[in-house]
């Protein structure tokens, strides 16, 4: 039995595989769901993504996969606790697919799933993004679907 | 190390603990996010409850805690699946914690947390649950921070 840890998290939203693309990778619309953190990018697999929060780099990574409006994937190492430094970098991958299971009256409704991977057995990021994600993902949510981004406490 | 599946699924929802535990409690409003199903029961410790569909009861079980507006978990047990039936019944878990007051402008947030374990280790029904609570609990937060819900076809999920 594989003992490494691995998040996943998936939800649905009511909007467009573009409109959530934009939302994951335009630092205007991240700085409102994001804790304030702007994510910075060209976002083409290869090139450099940085995590910019009050000023500060706290994130210095790479874009693994970049399939807009579908797929994105990169890695996560972050850097501003020293505890976490000594940590390779683990991955952390975003699938957007439509989802049709909806009545015909409904709008456009897309299924998110988050997978963060790669972890080492005794991860100390681990359980920081295990409690992270659910409060990221909970605010885009409702940011996309209701134009305010829900304001929470790290 | 325990082989025993668990689904933990936390979320975040602008509302408050009342309205979230009328949400998970009051038929009519399961009805609108939960595949269209009636959760029916008094929510008294030891009370019966079941899933009621249009067509049948899909679910029955136990409360075994309710103290609203911040705890609530019953027994569960599939019925209406020939296989699934066959299964013990696990237990679900609601946990529901206040995290912004809403005294100010930026309005009330809750954590709702959903555990559901005590499944066997080959469970069938611990595969059917991970498809389907991410989606419920993605409905119940649809509907009430916009009024209005996502609808999702329950077979959509099975697929």
């Amino acid at each position: 039995m594989n003992t490494k840890p691995q998040f996943v998290y998936s939800t649905l939203i009511a909007t467009t595989p573009e409109k959530l693309w934009a939302a994951l990778t335009d630092p205007a619309f991240t700085v409102q769901y994001w804790g304030g953190t702007s994510l910075e990018s060209d976002w083409k697999a290869g090139s450099r993504i940085v995590f910019r929060w009050q000023g500060k780099i706290v994130h210095d990574d790479t874009i693994l996969k970049s399939e807009p409006p579908r797929l994105l994937s990169y890695s996560f190492h972050p850097l501003q606790f020293e505890e976490f430094l000594s940590e390779p970098p683990s991955r952390v991958t975003f699938e957007i697919e439509e989802f049709t299971g909806i009545s015909k009256r409904q709008g456009p409704v897309v299924k998110l799933t988050v997978t963060h991977e790669d972890f080492p057995e005794d991860s100390k990021v681990f359980p920081k993004i295990c409690n992270g994600w659910p409060g990221i993902l909970s605010s885009l949510k409702t940011l996309l679907e209701t134009g305010k981004a829900i304001e929470f406490e790290w | 190390m325990s082989t025993s599946p668990k689904f933990v699924y936390v979320t975040l929802i602008a509302t408050t603990p009342e309205k979230l535990w009328k949400a998970l409690t009051d038929a009519d409003f399961t009805s609108q996010y939960f595949f269209g199903t009636r959760l029916e029961s008094d929510w008294g410790v030891g009370s019966r409850y079941v899933f009621r569909t249009p067509d049948c009861i899909t679910n029955e079980g136990t409360i075994l805690r309710a103290e609203p507006p911040r705890f609530l978990s019953y027994t569960f047990h599939h019925i209406s699946d020939e296989e699934m039936r066959k299964e013990p019944p696990s237990r679900v878990t609601f946990e529901i914690e206040s995290l912004v007051d809403g005294s100010d402008l930026s309005g009330p947030v809750v954590r709702l947390t959903v555990t559901h374990e005590d499944f066997p280790p080959e469970s069938k029904v611990f595969p059917a649950i991970s498809k389907g609570w991410p989606s419920i609990l993605s409905g119940l937060k649809t509907l009430l921070e916009t009024g209005k819900p996502l609808d999702v076809q329950k077979k959509a999920i099975r697929a």
